[in-house]
């Protein structure tokens, strides 16, 4: 009996005390970790077409399309058959593809998940937080679109 | 089979006279092979069961660990993976070749009731023919699959065609026999107790369950097939989150990284080993919360308390190990040779974070006894149902909590020891009840053990030197195993022993990879300890097993 | 102390509206609307208990936040929920026995309904005052585990039928402490009407510093008291005796076919059970509607005593795990009897003795 009636002391004491865990999303966005790994960003200016990160990906999400010259044309990314493994990002020599700590995306069909690079371009931080400050050290500051020093193509 | 080449820093593991054992086993031996984890002992396939009995009986391997079978050019395989539940370092492995024209080889159910279910496995995906097993049905894939996926003619491009009559309807017949009492139930693959999409046929006589037999294999994603398509370097590792995904990944990653490095010869800095241990003891808190949690969903019924308050503590541990590793369940923190990130900048807050939660973990688990260990009503649920016997749970491979609960003092990390364990301060946990509730306690108080092991890890990690803190070793970008060379290792993962068997064959890919799934096996007596009890007790028995269909059915 | 209203509602409803002249059917009429009425406010009560209540409720106990995106507190998730619910496909099973399966929910919710025609809830708020009133209310409460195994039976669903099979036995076995222990009451009062109980609770039972304690019958006999809410619990299904649900265990049980407006139908119907359970615990045990303030606050009294009885079943579902079938029949025939009996005849020795 004793028990029983601890066991309702301790409910009860969780009922009064007013405390919640859950938050009401999307009014209170959660937080991240630095390291958290979202949608990827992509940039153009900094791909080099090594094709390192569509050797590496597990899953066969990254397709790369170049031309005869090598010279890259497409680059696609199936963010609903992703599996966040973030294998991509550390192989790419060039930091040119990037795990946001944005993880809010939606799609209507599985084409809407399949982003062309312009849509990868696009994908927004999530609360401007440059996720690579957390990342490996010396990597360097992710550069924004068109203020690369350097043009691989 | 495989010539080893002998490498002097990787001796075969010691303690086992192999020599003594292949005198005891006389003439059933007819060839002698090496792995890197244990020597083999070829075995004609009408002479399995002799072998095996003598070996369980006579030199006390009485642990069928796993059972690996795979297709060769010119013939098939099954390996044995015997240990000793005194002391798992003691291995001996037991090949079994037959031949491609008549793949049939004697069953060892008769010595191991775990062989069973692994032999049903193998007999789904490879096709080896088991003599003598009782029930040699598939056990993972349909019933009316066509074809064995994992052997070598298999056309993975033809379409799996089932003709309507085989899908009749399988509720038709719902009584044992037409003069029985007994009434046939379908308890899942979607019912609110069983955690994911197993099937149980039940045959219920009233309230009493007659007869379960676990149909697993819903889940099934060919996650060995997939890792025999990755490459060893990286893209194995993310999978092993996804095979026991309820937040314990690190603790796969970690039997895929044991395999791998042994296999590959690789080191682990000092400093990662322990980083590793921390991050995996997280990981087994946040899976025994989950466990606990439901199990507690299992025996209050509805949307309780006590599952929420599990919950919230999870989310805690995977909010330090998202800050560690960038993911809250998915984590690929693991690389072959050490781990991907160190500790996050700034450590302080890291370690103070973390000390947080170990200082909060004593009150939550406080809660918990009050709610579930000191509540009468649950103590008249748990307490005395769903025994399991320790000769029966050994006998049918069961490990972790499982067979702690069971009084079996068995538990990897101890006996065979890997990443900073030895070093460390802590106990095993084991119960003597072999009832549900001492499965709850021993979840319960190993929680208590993996903050003790996290809190000493936090001090050492905060007091490493800063020049001496690598978190990789040299690894080469491509790693090419030796030819043929075969290993088996085994971890404790959250729910029991989770093994990896590789074989390579000088690619950068495995021939062969062979998961051994703790939840498997421990799913296997669930028979064992449902028969003729109520049907509420057979729901909180397989609660209290924490089986996570990822890893059951792979 | 309170006087008790002597005018029943539909009486009071006759005069109001001058229905009296027109002889019997005067009288149905205004009988007819003073049940409305009645009926209406218990129905309220469930629809804001179920898909409100009982949420935000449960959400205290396991620090949540629950419902709260429709109108202030998510109330309006009511209205969302009635709508969701009643719009969703009614899926019969092929099998259905079918005049038992769709009398089922109507049997178990009017039970519950026909209940409340003679408990007095305070404000002149009481549809009848029969001389058997508590023996009729205990009658037509267990009504309901007809419809409960006509819903389980006729499901030709096998979780169905465990759990019809199981509510019944759970019933019979409760049922009969549940009686015994309001009998031990009726030999104080000596009366079975429902009025005439409340108004013998209204006498002080003593007088503690300054303040009168009332000689409801939970205080002159908490041991029958305690009796009472527990085989309530079970007659009403509710933790730790939901074992004809036992979601764990045979999905919802009885209700495991259900959709749509049978489905809401049972749901009001369980919810209507516990209120009720609620009413006969306050009338026979916390004295009806009386509590401090004018007697015009009887009913405001009494549902709070109704509420403080929901509140109760939904604090036992978040911190007691479910009783197994045996252990919960065993508990019925082997405690709550024997105690019941035993109840009963000290409280028999006890009037005896003194009176």
């Amino acid at each position: 009996m004793i028990g029983l009636l601890k066991s309702m002391a301790t409910t009860m004491k969780h009922a009064l005390d007013g405390n919640t865990f859950t938050v009401e999303y999307p009014e209170t966005a959660p937080e991240v970790s630095p390291r958290f790994r979202g949608v990827h960003k992509f940039s153009q200016e900094r791909c080099i077409w090594c094709r390192q990160c569509e050797n590496v990906c597990p899953n066969d999400t990254i397709q790369i399309v170049t031309d005869d010259q090598r010279n890259g044309e497409q680059y696609n990314l199936h963010i609903g058959q992703c599996i966040y493994c973030r294998l991509c990002e550390e192989v790419c020599p060039v930091d040119a593809i990037l795990l946001t700590q944005n993880f809010e995306f939606t799609g209507d069909t599985k084409d809407d998940l399949v982003y062309n690079k312009e849509q990868l371009k696009n994908v927004p931080w999530y609360k401007d937080i440059d996720p690579l400050e957390s990342r490996e050290p010396d990597r360097g500051a992710w550069i924004g679109e068109g203020e690369g020093e350097l043009d691989y193509q | 089979m495989s010539t080893q080449k002998e490498t002097p820093d990787k001796p075969v593991v010691e303690g086992v006279d192999y020599d003594a054992l292949e005198d005891l086993l006389g003439e059933t031996v007819i060839d002698r092979e090496s792995h890197l984890n244990a020597e083999g002992f070829v075995v004609r396939p009408d002479e399995v069961q002799d072998a095996l009995f003598t070996l369980r009986d006579e030199a006390g391997f009485d642990h069928l660990s796993c059972l690996t079978a795979q297709e060769y050019e010119d013939r098939y395989e099954s390996i044995y993976h015997l240990k000793k539940y005194d002391d798992p370092t003691e291995e001996v492995s037991v090949v079994v070749p037959t031949s491609k024209e008549e793949p049939v080889s004697q069953t060892a159910e008769p010595v191991y009731r775990t062989a069973d279910w692994h032999e049903r496995e193998a007999y789904d995906l490879i096709g080896i023919d088991y003599d003598g097993h009782p029930d040699l049905r598939r056990i993972l894939l349909p019933e009316t699959w066509q074809g064995h996926p994992l052997g070598k003619d298999y056309d993975q491009d033809k379409p799996q065609l089932v003709s309507f009559d085989e899908h009749a309807n399988p509720l038709q017949e719902d009584h044992a026999d037409a003069e029985s009492d007994t009434m046939f139930v379908n308890i899942g693959p979607h019912h609110p107790a069983t955690h994911g999409v197993l099937h149980l046929e039940t045959t219920l006589d009233g309230e009493t369950v007659a007869d379960v037999d676990p149909d697993v294999g819903y889940l099934h994603r060919c996650e060995e097939q997939m890792a025999q398509q990755g490459t060893y370097r990286h893209q194995i590792m993310p999978y092993p989150d996804r095979w026991d995904y309820s937040s314990a990944g690190l603790l796969n990653e970690w039997a895929y990284a044991r395999a791998a490095e042994d296999l590959a010869d690789l080191d682990v800095p000092e400093y990662a080993q322990v980083i590793r241990t921390m991050g995996a003891e997280l990981c087994r808190i946040a899976g025994h919360m989950l466990a606990v949690g439901t199990f507690a969903l299992d025996v209050y019924g509805d949307f309780t308390a006590i599952f929420m308050y599990a919950m919230r503590d999870r989310e805690k541990v995977q909010t330090i190990l998202e800050d560690l590793t960038g993911q809250r369940m998915m984590f690929n923190y693991f690389r072959l040779g050490g781990v991907a990130w160190d500790l996050p900048e700034p450590r302080d807050e890291f370690f103070e974070k973390t000390r947080d939660f170990l200082d909060d973990l004593p009150e939550a688990l406080e809660e918990y006894h009050d709610l579930m260990t000191g509540n009468e009503i649950f103590q008249s649920r748990c307490l005395d149902t769903g025994i399991l016997e320790p000769e029966a749970a050994k006998s049918l491979g069961a490990t972790g909590p499982v067979a702690r609960g069971s009084g079996i003092d068995y538990d990897l990390r101890r006996d065979d020891p890997y990443g900073y364990y030895d070093e460390l301060d802590w106990d095993v946990v084991t119960e003597d009840g072999c009832d549900n509730y001492s499965r709850v306690l021993v979840r319960l108080q190993e929680v208590e053990q993996s903050a003790k092991i996290i809190q000493q890890c936090i001090d050492l990690l905060e007091d490493w030197p800063e020049e001496d803190r690598d978190i990789q070793s040299n690894v080469p970008r491509t790693l090419k195993p030796d030819p043929d060379t075969e290993i088996y290792r085994a971890v404790e993962g959250a729910k029991g022993e989770l093994g990896i068997y590789i074989r390579s064959d000088g690619t950068d890919k495995p021939a062969r990879f062979k998961i051994r799934s703790p939840c498997f096996h421990n799913l296997s007596t669930l028979p064992e300890m449902a028969n003729g009890e109520f049907l509420a007790d057979m729901i909180a028995s397989l609660g209290s097993l924490d089986i996570i269909l990822g890893e059951v059915d792979r | 102390m309170i006087a008790q209203q002597k005018t029943l509602l539909p009486d009071r409803v006759s005069g109001l509206l001058g229905l009296g002249q027109y002889g019997v059917a005067g009288d149905l009429v205004a009988a007819f609307l003073a049940a409305f009425l009645v009926g209406n406010l218990m129905l309220a009560m469930t629809g804001v208990a179920g898909p409100w209540a009982k949420r935000k409720i449960t959400a205290a106990f396991t620090d949540r936040i629950a419902v709260d995106r429709i109108g202030p507190f998510g109330l309006f998730i009511i209205v969302a929920d009635a709508v969701r619910l009643l719009s969703k496909e009614l899926i019969i099973p092929k099998n259905a026995d079918r005049p038992a399966f769709d009398l089922a929910p109507i049997v178990v919710a009017s039970s519950a309904l026909l209940g409340f025609a003679v408990i007095p809830m305070g404000t002149g708020i009481h549809l009848a005052d029969p001389e058997v009133g508590l023996a009729y209310v205990f009658a037509v409460a267990g009504i309901a585990s007809i419809g409960l195994a006509m819903g389980g039976y006729a499901s030709a669903n096998k979780y169905s039928l465990l759990g019809g099979l199981r509510a019944i036995a759970q019933n019979i076995a409760y049922e009969i402490p549940l009686v015994i222990t309001g009998a031990s009451v009726v030999i104080f009062t000596g009366t079975l009407q429902m009025s005439e109980i409340v108004a013998q609770q209204a006498d002080p039972l003593v007088t503690v510093a300054g303040i009168t304690i009332p000689s409801w019958f939970a205080f002159v006999n908490p041991f029958a008291f305690v009796l009472f809410v527990v085989a309530n619990l079970a007659e009403v299904g509710r933790n730790p005796f939901d074992t004809p649900e036992a979601p764990t265990e045979i999905v919802a049980g009885y209700q495991t076919e259900y959709s749509s407006v049978y489905f809401v139908l049972f749901y009001l119907g369980e919810f209507l059970h516990i209120f009720l359970g609620g009413a006969i615990i306050a009338t026979v045990f916390l004295g009806g509607p009386a509590g401090p303030g004018p007697a015009a606050l009887g009913i405001v009294w009494f549902t709070i005593k109704i509420w403080a009885v929901f509140l109760l079943t939904q604090w036992f579902r978040s911190a007691i795990p479910r009783v197994r079938i045996d252990q919960l029949i065993q508990i019925g025939w082997k405690g709550m009897l024997v105690l019941s009996f035993a109840n009963l005849v000290l409280t028999a020795i006890i009037v005896g003795v003194i009176v």
